[in-house]
């Protein structure tokens, strides 16, 4: 038996397959992608954050409009860093601002007029992403009929998204709706102004603090074509094109394959996965990439001039970290895509969570983890505090949330969700991801944390 | 507002509110009964703002619930969070979906804990009905509407902060133990949200401070309830209606006359005598406005925020000389356009008055009015850059500075300490440094 039961838990014992320790030989993995347990203080967030948040909110000239009660659209406004170059993009917010007169007689007409003043205020936004939230999947807005409506009218794309927070166990659910609606709605509508034999796209690369201005020059540089980044500072038209690319690659194995394999089964284009982060899996996704377009030569010439350039800094945070153990918890990819690079500066992880991984991700964890790696399913406060206190590891890579607990441990973070001071991606991300761990791990004030104010 | 669309709302929704005043309540778990994004969001919120952990407990309401009624899931929440952490008290807000799909939160919490050794405390606060403020008074009015008895009159004036600042509460704090006045803070996220790191390690969950039970309990004995924010006053009602505690309802003491009034309401309840150290406050206030009004006389100000701060800080820089030329706040409020428009008669001011709108009108009638530095949270920022001036940034949320929750703008010396970040933002960005040497 491997999994375990904090002792936090011991009054909710469903909480036990979602825990456990690695053992070679006798590999289990978490119960995942399940309901939460009610009142279990979870980390997770609603259906409509992985569509808002995640997938849609990056395209940068669109009107993101928030079809619901103010807060939704609020907590949404500029908060993930998934940054773009227009400032229409992070700038404003739109929401219908739903009252209680909508809750009773429906909220359709405002979402109709609301739709109609965002395109006359804003003219140069070339679509409006309408998204669902709880309350008008609850009252039954034919929210389709008002888009198709409103987009005869205006002229421009108005793509609806059913994506009510109450759908789903997590967020995950919403990175799929999104997924499929772009896909449904938007991919094929029109094709690129050309064509060429080395086009790609980047999927599940959402620009967090610039990574995308990092990698898409890599791939570049090595003479391949980059047709579209789905959807880290993506234009509404890179979108449509993507049926036209020779191969996707896919970065955010959890939110995004779903479109590279809808892509795969009706475009007949190949996806294949990678990891931009490190030093290694950043070289290997380039040569896999090279390898397809058959520009080998050019890939190790853009690797060669990378290391280069970058090699020595990761040698120089190699020495001041070697031996640290760390925690990595994510959303779901980013707890296995940093286990080897963490090893290239010579930090072992023990112990991954996630908050809404399927079976894949776990699978990949475990194939990375050593043995008696703790692996954590949609872990809780009270089960991340008790291993922070248990496992007293060198640093913790968590999100915002679990940011203050961990300080209040005297326990040195880093926010890998929007990054300290990124971007991590590629190469070059790799020296600042490096550099903010020596700077959590190193730094002064660490030594006070326990020190006691007494009469000498 | 004539659009039906919203454009940069500078307002939450109820369970922020509500999450808010449960956290300022010693022992209390807050319960949201929703789907986990009305947890989540709110939580991040609170943590990027105070840069403190902000647990939240939800009940994690999906399809099942929206077809059958969500009663399981808050029962089985509640029923977790008594045996995992036997809180002293569950507050649980509610949100559009559970408001829509119609569970009766009082009955089915009643029903999940008999054990009377945590309370429950069963707010309603739908987003789709007001703004985080709203939530905040609705969560307010539970707690003292749950726990307030009849007693011994315990000498003491209960004060009800409205969404401020720990660094406010401690000034407000501070006043009250220069003037020898004991009080009941409804509610108290003094410590709760400023947590400091000790050696021996810290409570993530139920951390020290907050108010505690006895104390809410005790709220309908006091000498009297004095609400610094309006929108949270009905919990001050009800303690007058039912238990015959004086209630007095103001804007926030910010500036002169405005601290003066709660410094006279003070007394008046209490009975005590003005103290010299507060004199010597008042004064240096009064000091801080001389020294710099050569600087700040005619500035023109734009202020967003709460309706009671927003209207306290128009009469304050008024007093000070500015020109306060816009004061905006999403949350409509009875109170808020007399304040502004007494101001305006008393200083030969012409301040616009926006109410219930967004930032995108606000920055037009901001073009159209003109400003030299406005004066609001973190979502100010594009504006300020898009007119090339400065933002002092204060309120809820501001999460691209460090420690504006520590700092007070209430109370004599919080009146300094906003009047002086003012006055810096002007002569950091409009005076030539060679001017600046007296």
């Amino acid at each position: 038996m491997t999994t375990i039961l904090p002792q936090c838990d011991i009054p909710i014992p469903q909480r036990q397959p979602h825990i456990v320790c690695h053992e070679p030989g006798n590999m289990i993995l978490p119960m995942c992608n399940v309901q939460t347990v009610p009142g279990d203080m979870t980390e997770r967030g609603c259906t409509f954050a992985g569509c808002r948040g995640v997938v849609g909110g990056p395209v940068k000239d669109v009107i993101q409009l928030v079809h619901g009660p103010i807060g939704c659209a609020y907590y949404t406004w500029g908060t993930r860093r998934n940054l773009s170059d227009m400032k229409l993009h992070r700038k404003y917010c739109f929401s219908t601002d739903l009252t209680e007169e909508s809750v009773i007689y429906g909220g359709a007409k405002k979402l109709y007029n609301s739709i109609i003043e965002s395109h006359d205020l804003f003219p140069e936004a070339k679509a409006v992403f309408v998204y669902s939230t709880c309350v008008v999947g609850l009252i039954g807005d034919d929210t389709e009929a008002v888009c198709k409506q409103a987009q005869e009218k205006i002229g421009i794309p108005v793509v609806p998204f059913h994506c009510e927070g109450f759908r789903g166990v997590s967020q995950s659910l919403g990175h799929h709706i999104a997924n499929r609606t772009l896909f449904e709605k938007v991919v094929g509508t029109c094709e690129p102004d050309k064509t060429t034999p080395y086009d790609m796209c980047i999927i599940g690369e959402f620009n967090i603090d610039g990574d995308a201005w990092i990698v898409k020059p890599l791939f570049e540089r090595m003479g391949a074509r980059v047709l579209s980044v789905f959807t880290g500072n993506a234009s509404y038209s890179d979108l449509p094109p993507m049926h036209r690319t020779k191969l996707n690659i896919v970065q955010c194995q959890r939110s995004s394959t779903y479109i590279a394999k809808m892509i795969q089964d009706k475009y007949n284009i190949p996806y294949i996965n990678v990891s931009l982060f490190g030093m290694s899996q950043t070289a290997q996704a380039l040569r896999d990439v090279g390898k397809f377009f058959h520009l080998e030569e050019n890939t190790e010439k853009v690797i060669a001039e990378e290391l280069a350039k970058y090699q020595p800094n990761i040698d120089h945070y190699r020495k001041r970290l070697e031996g640290k153990k760390c925690f990595i918890y994510q959303g779901a990819p980013r707890a296995w895509h940093w286990i080897e690079p963490m090893r290239e500066l010579g930090i072992e992880t023990v112990l991954t969570a996630t908050t809404f991984g399927h079976k894949d991700d776990y699978e990949k964890i475990m194939a990375r983890a050593q043995p008696g790696h703790i692996c954590i399913d949609n872990p809780n406060a009270l089960e991340i505090e008790e291993y922070l206190v248990k496992l007293k590891p060198d640093f913790f890579i968590g999100g915002l949330k679990e940011k203050y607990l961990t300080y209040k441990l005297g326990i040195p973070f880093i926010n890998g969700h929007s990054y300290e001071e990124g971007p991590y991606a590629g190469f070059e991300g790799f020296v600042n991801f490096a550099k903010d761990i020596d700077v959590a791990v190193n730094s002064p004030v660490w030594k006070f944390i326990n020190q006691p104010l007494e009469v000498s | 507002m004539t659009r039906s669309v919203t454009i940069n709302p500078p307002k939450m929704c109820q369970p922020m509110g509500a999450i808010l005043a449960y956290m300022g309540v010693h022992g209390c778990v807050p319960l949201v009964h929703g789907s986990q994004g009305c947890s989540t969001y709110p939580r991040y919120n609170i943590a990027r703002h105070f840069r403190e952990s902000a647990e939240v407990a939800v009940s994690s309401l999906s399809e099942d619930a929206a077809v059958f009624g969500g009663a399981q899931n808050l029962t089985e929440a509640i029923k977790n969070i008594k045996s995992r952490l036997s809180p002293e008290a569950i507050g649980i807000c509610t949100t559009c979906m559970s408001e829509t799909i119609g569970d009766d939160v009082k009955l089915i919490s009643k029903k999940a804990l008999q054990d009377e050794s945590t309370k429950i405390f069963p707010a309603s606060t739908p987003s789709y009905v007001g703004t985080h403020l709203t939530g905040y008074d609705n969560a307010l009015r539970t707690l003292v509407e749950t726990l307030a008895v009849n007693g011994e009159p315990n000498n003491k004036i209960n004060i009800i902060t409205g969404v401020i600042n720990p660094g406010d509460i401690r000034e407000l704090k501070n006043m009250l133990r220069l003037m020898n006045v004991q009080s009941i803070f409804l509610s108290d996220i003094s410590e709760t949200l400023d947590s400091p790191i000790l050696p021996g390690g810290h409570k993530p969950l139920l951390p020290e401070g907050g108010t505690k039970l006895v104390d809410i309990a005790d709220s309908a004995n006091s000498l009297g309830t004095i609400a610094i924010c309006r929108t949270a006053g009905s919990a001050a009602v009800y303690l007058k209606n039912k238990f015959n505690v004086p209630a007095i309802l103001d804007p926030a003491p910010i500036g002169v006359a405005n601290t003066d009034m709660f410094v006279q309401n003070i007394c008046l309840l209490s009975g005590k005598p003005i103290p010299r150290e507060i004199e010597i406050e008042r004064g240096r206030l009064i000091d801080s406005m001389v020294d710099v009004h050569h600087y700040m006389f005619g500035r023109k100000v734009a202020i967003f925020g709460d309706p009671d701060i927003v209207s306290a800080m128009v009469r304050f820089f008024a007093e000070a000389g500015m020109k306060p030329t816009v004061a905006m706040t999403a949350t409509k409020h009875k109170d808020f356009a007399p304040d502004i428009k007494a101001v305006n008669s008393e200083y030969k001011t012409d301040t616009q008055i926006l109410e219930g709108t967004d930032l995108y009108e606000f920055h037009e009638v901001v073009k159209t009015h003109g400003a030299e530095l406005i004066v609001g949270n973190s979502k100010g920022k594009d504006i300020a850059d898009d007119e090339n001036i400065p933002l002092v940034r204060v309120g809820f949320p501001v999460y691209d500075r460090v420690g504006v929750y520590r700092y007070p703008i209430i109370g004599y010396n919080g009146s300094i300490y906003l009047l002086d970040l003012m006055t810096n933002a002007i002569l950091g960005h409009k005076y030539d440094p060679n001017k600046l040497h007296q």
